[in-house]
């Protein structure tokens, strides 16, 4: 009983969400008028209630395990819940159904009851201290997202879209339950703690063989959450399908979950030197298997980003090039590497969210996500050109904007390691130069290009126009107190897991 | 004498006809067929090791969790090829091909 108090007090995020989660269904079950009105308040104070829950438990928390180990509450744990439960909140105060054609005049309900589970899981997901708790939050976070990308019932593209994600998910994650079951059966436990000491305990020659094959059996489940290659083959789809409102969610939150769940796991559970929680020496190699993943990632994302029209898939590929930088710091195997992770994931938000609401609000008005429709749009709509242009440079990483501290702490983590790892940060650099190319396409297309027709300007309604500059604020302004949230990220930097 | 490495032979058997499943049929209720034989080597993987090793049930534990969580899955996926067969009059897979690049 008092394991459950102490474990619930520290639970207060989760539970929030679950309340909210519930009262959402009901509303939109229960109420005949204001329906829509009503689900969405109750979303946003959900929201914002898990945010300040986060907040709360942020200064005062001691790591540890809670309900019998099946969660671990630490403040890297906190810095994901804290990522994930803003990325929601953005997202469904900017994202409204109003400023979305495709999800104009549907049912809200679905939407923020599937959005509010698709948190709660994440959040799970980052806590995950037992291969059951890590199986079961994976796939309730999945299971939304596919039902999320299917939201236009009667359109041909979200269904198809919905299935491959589904199919591509299901088989990826089953891989990945076959690699937990033998996981199970060589260490005998299925909590990180336990499994981490059983494998401290030593291994034979067949043990390692075992290892290898249950590394790479679970780099395709965490590779299909952060849509790293060769695992990355639904996100172009999904992203295209899907209504751009859900994109922009799935482009955030599910990877930076996953990204928490791969430092947790990764860190937590599969390394045998119980002395540092970032030193790795004496594993298994499964940071090979990781550069490899990365190195490929970038390398593919970038480089078929550049023949792409289709906006949502062009940032989609973007958006996997950046996973493949993210696990740089992964692989960087440093508590500097997991700050850059940390704080990649923490400025990625605000660039990628911006990104796809000026998609969004583009597709509003002129109804197309194709980049060749969009020349001349500096003369039909300056403010907006302006913000995507400052969006596109931060995900450029170019220096005045928080975009490139996200790539200089990965950067740095990597080049640190010493000259053996410098390749690495070289493969890293021309990516980012491939990056710069097709992010400059868009923009001269929007600035540069004339139209071929006339097309009317026209002006942004001032909720989206608020919402756009509260966003390239965000992109421009945490320089100017970036001390204070390095301070937050490398204060976030404790993982626990001692048994 | 049934030992651990024959349930652990079956296992990978099964997972490798689901996995052959999943890749070579073109009908999507096929295509779930073997996804759930992939979700069953891993239950029997688990229940086997509780059985020959460990000394607890957290293995049967997480098998019992695996069957509701394919049960969700499953609910869902039939409900996205019924969808698909509304919209395009076949349960075929390669219908499915209007998004590429």
């Amino acid at each position: 009983m008092q394991e459950l108090q102490r474990s619930l007090s520290s639970f207060g995020p989760e539970v929030v969400l679950t309340v909210g989660l519930l009262l959402v269904v009901l509303a939109d079950a229960g109420l005949r008028t204001w329906r829509n009105q009503a689900v969405r308040a109750l979303s946003v104070l959900t929201l914002a209630g898990a945010l300040w829950a986060v907040v709360d438990l942020a200064g005062q928390v001691a790591p540890g395990p809670i309900f019998s180990g099946m969660l671990a509450i630490d403040p890297l744990g906190l810095f994901f819940k804290f990522v994930l439960v803003l990325a929601s909140f953005i997202l469904v105060l900017a994202f409204t159904f109003q400023n979305s054609r495709e999800l104009a005049g549907l049912g809200q309900g679905e939407f923020h009851a599937l959005l509010l589970a698709l948190t709660l899981g994440c959040l799970l997901m980052t806590g995950s201290n037992d291969i059951v708790m890590l199986y079961l939050s994976l796939e309730t976070v999945s299971i939304t997202s596919y039902v999320m990308v299917a939201y236009l019932k009667g359109d041909r593209l979200s269904n198809e879209a919905a299935l491959k994600y589904l199919l591509f998910g299901a088989v990826s994650t089953g891989a990945m339950l076959y690699g937990l079951s033998l996981l199970f059966g060589l260490t005998g436990a299925t909590g990180l703690p336990e499994i981490r000491a059983a494998l401290a305990g030593g291994y034979d020659d067949a043990g390692r063989l075992t290892l290898y094959l249950i590394t790479l059996l679970l780099v395709a489940g965490f590779g299909f959450k952060i849509a790293a290659v060769p695992f990355h083959f639904w996100c172009p789809d999904a992203y295209q399908g899907a209504p751009t409102p859900v994109t922009a969610l799935l482009s955030v939150v599910p990877k930076a979950a996953g990204f928490g769940l791969l430092l947790r796991f990764f860190f937590g559970g599969m390394t045998t030197s119980l002395a540092g929680t970032w030193d790795l020496t004496g594993s298994i190699e499964w940071p090979a298997v990781l550069m490899l993943v990365s190195v490929a990632t970038m390398t593919w994302g970038n480089v078929a980003a550049i023949t792409q029209v289709d906006m949502k898939r062009l940032l989609a590929y973007s958006s996997i090039a950046h996973a493949g930088y993210m696990l740089m710091g992964v692989v960087a195997l440093s508590a500097n590497g997991a700050r850059g992770v940390m704080v990649y994931l923490l400025v990625y938000l605000f660039m990628n969210l911006g990104a796809f609401l000026v998609v969004t609000l583009i597709h509003q008005r002129e109804g197309t996500f194709d980049l060749r429709d969009y020349p001349g749009m500096v003369k039909r709509q300056p403010v907006l050109t302006l913000a995507m242009s400052i969006f596109l440079l931060s995900l450029m990483g170019i220096p005045p904007l928080t975009g490139f501290m996200g790539k200089f702490y990965v950067f740095a983590a990597v080049i640190e390691k010493g000259p053996h790892l410098w390749w690495f940060a070289a493969v890293g650099a021309v990516n980012a130069a491939i990056a710069a190319w097709y992010y400059a396409r868009v923009m001269r297309v929007m600035v540069i290009d004339e139209s071929d027709e006339p097309r009317e300007a026209w002006s942004l309604a001032p909720v989206d126009a608020a919402w756009l500059g509260a966003l390239v604020a965000a992109n421009v302004l945490p320089l100017l107190f970036w001390d204070r949230i390095e301070a937050f990220a490398r204060g976030s930097l404790t993982l626990w897991a001692g048994l | 004498m049934i030992g651990l490495q024959h349930y652990l032979i079956v296992s990978a058997a099964l997972f490798a006809l689901g996995l052959l499943g999943v890749l070579t049929r073109r009908n999507a209720v096929n295509v779930l067929m073997g996804l759930e034989l992939i979700l069953n080597s891993a239950n029997l993987n688990l229940v086997a090791f509780t059985r020959y090793g460990s000394g607890n049930f957290g293995g049967q534990v997480f098998a019992v969790f695996v069957i509701v969580v394919a049960a969700a899955e499953v609910a869902v996926a039939l409900a996205l090829v019924l969808t698909m067969y509304r919209l395009r009059r076949t349960p075929n897979l390669d219908a499915a091909a209007s998004l590429r690049g």
